[in-house]
């Protein structure tokens, strides 16, 4: 049984449709990325996901109960949390507190103080800054940021937006690190990227999302050996 | 290193106390009762503005409709006294329940709404009321008198449960205590947690809520907050008045009035609407003093042009530029340039 199983999602954007019968699953422990070109609706899935938007059919089953009809606090306190695009910090709060904000759901709350020791030794620039206003930070420490906010939040499967928009590629490779990092302390991990070939390099598995279907999938090495796709994401 | 940082600490509370004891001593030494007046309608309007500042700067949303609480708040405890002679002390906190209850029931679905709709639908429901007001003479067994708005009945002398005062002073030690335990109210939430997820979702709704946040919860509480301290403020008006109707209580600048202090002294913070305050009342009296006869409504055009040039240079506001300028002083005085920076 899979920890996160979508089967059949579709989703509109008022009158248009972004996705189409999407299905797709997340065992436990693995690392999945789902890649696709800009506007192939990558993060209109994720924000189904976690109850940011409703899927107009299918449904989304998580630890075997569909969840595709839940409030997103309700999401988060089953264990899904959603980094979401563009870092999206709380500027004029300090960086603890904005971990702290992370810590809100009652599961993860009564720990607070134990996750934010295991967040300052995965992210060690964070215990430096903590006590700096978020809005001084730099792109790449903003998204340590945000990566262990969601980590506060106590994640079975964190679902990170594009981590590495926008940032210089020796923070890219940080970031990656990070990400194999989580996972290997035991979190599940949902990648969306358009860093196709580190985030398919990490991953156990992958999707290939075109125009809100999904074109292809198979394990990480598959799809990056995948002539079509070296073509049209990798340009070789 | 630390006797500076020590005399910089000293510097700072003597200058903090001193500020207090000259606030709470004015009335000792200013005996005209038209600065007072000006004083106490400066002190009235930060008082207003902190209380919306708790919708309008920490959930971060805009409410341009105001006034309607500030009239809910002088029309109840009025009525009250009027019909039943319910001393204003107690109508008062009628005035602020009723006027949760309309916050919350107007708050649960407009809150939902992002940027200028939640703007727009809360000025409609400012002006909604205002003409509804004018419109009803008699509000169930209440005479609410239309436009013409309401006498606040005299009681002859000094009369402290009719909250009626031959002098300004008492009216001036009522709102400054008043506005101090506003600010207190507001210092305190921004430092719990609910405060916390309130400024999240203000900030950033999306992402709050994509950590499990229940950003609407957290909003429709301080819209209820907001609204009931907004009603005490309306009767202190009505008392203070004595005298009011329904273009100037329920009146849309009055609205835009509060929303202009807390965006030229900052919005979300804990001192904006004091400094706004501070900035555009002296502005308003002097232009409603010298130039209403010429231009009426003059104020809000300064106004505009003053938010404006804020909005271009200070954004955020003016209480971070003056908090700069307080620290640079505090270490050019106490020598400890290098040694803090905050």
């Amino acid at each position: 049984m899979p920890l996160l199983d979508i089967r059949k999602i579709n989703c509109f954007y008022g009158d248009v449709q972004v996705i189409y019968d999407v299905s797709m699953y997340v065992e436990h422990g693995e690392i999945i990325s789902l890649i696709g070109g800009n506007g192939a609706g990558k993060s209109t899935i994720l924000r189904c996901i976690s109850g940011l938007m409703r899927a107009s059919s299918g449904e989304i089953l998580f630890e075997n109960a569909a969840i595709q009809n839940s409030r997103p606090e309700k999401i988060v306190e089953r264990g899904i949390i959603h980094v979401p695009e563009g870092r999206r910090l709380f500027s004029l709060m300090t960086v603890k507190e904005n971990l702290m904000v992370g810590a809100n759901n009652s599961r993860a709350y009564p720990q607070r103080n134990e996750t934010i020791k295991d967040v300052y030794k995965l992210l060690p620039r964070l215990q430096e800054r903590e006590n700096q206003q978020a809005i001084t930070l730099s792109g790449g420490e903003q998204q340590m940021v945000a990566i262990g906010r969601g980590m506060m939040a106590r994640p079975k499967i964190l679902m990170l937006d594009e981590p590495s928009l926008g940032l210089a590629p020796v923070l890219i490779n940080e970031i990656f690190q990070t990400v194999r990092k989580i996972a290997e302390q035991g979190t599940t991990v949902l990648l969306v990227e358009q860093d196709v070939q580190n985030s398919l390099g990490l991953s156990d598995r992958g999707y290939v999302l075109e125009n809100g279907k999904i074109a292809q999938e198979g394990t990480g090495r598959e799809l990056l050996d995948n002539p079509s796709i070296r073509e049209a994401y990798l340009g070789i | 290193m630390n006797t500076g940082i020590q005399k910089r600490k000293t510097i700072d509370t003597t200058l903090k106390v001193l500020l207090v004891l000259f606030v709470f001593t004015v009335p000792l030494w200013v005996t005209s009762p038209t600065t007072l007046q000006i004083l106490i309608f400066l002190f009235l309007y930060a008082y207003l503005t902190t209380t919306w500042n708790l919708v309008g700067g920490f959930a971060g949303v805009l409410p341009l409709g105001h006034s309607a609480y500030v009239g809910i708040g002088a029309y109840t405890s009025t009525v009250l006294f009027i019909s039943y002679g319910v001393s204003p002390w107690i109508g008062m906190w009628a005035g602020g329940l009723i006027a949760a209850i309309v916050g919350i029931i107007i708050g649960i679905p407009t809150l939902k709404l992002r940027g200028a709709y939640f703007a727009l639908s809360t000025m409609a429901f400012g002006e909604g009321v205002r003409v509804l007001v004018e419109n009803t003479m008699q509000l169930g067994p209440f005479n609410i008198n239309g436009p013409r708005g309401i006498c606040v009945p005299l009681i002859p002398g000094n009369n402290i449960a009719a909250f009626q005062f031959l002098s300004k002073v008492p009216y001036y030690y009522i709102i400054l205590v008043m506005l101090c335990v506003v600010l207190f109210i507001t210092w305190y939430i921004s430092r719990i947690r609910p405060g916390y997820y309130l400024a999240a979702g203000g900030e950033e709704p999306e992402a709050a809520q994509s950590l499990g946040v229940n950003v609407a919860k957290y909003k429709v509480w301080a819209m209820g907050l907001s609204c009931f301290l907004t009603a005490l403020g309306g009767t202190f008006l009505a008392q203070l008045a004595l005298y009011f109707y329904p273009k100037q209580i329920l009146g849309l600048d009055f609205s835009f009035e509060l929303a202009f202090i807390a965006l030229i002294g900052g919005r979300g913070t804990i001192a904006g609407p004091v400094v706004g305050a501070l900035i555009l009342r002296p502005v308003s009296e002097l232009t409603r003093i010298y130039l209403s006869a010429v231009l009426p409504g003059l104020h809000l055009v300064i106004f505009g042009l003053v938010l404006i040039l804020v909005m271009l240079y200070q954004p955020k506001g003016l209480v971070g530029p003056l908090e700069k300028l307080y620290n640079w002083f505090l270490n050019k005085v106490s020598g400890t340039e290098k040694e803090v920076r905050t």
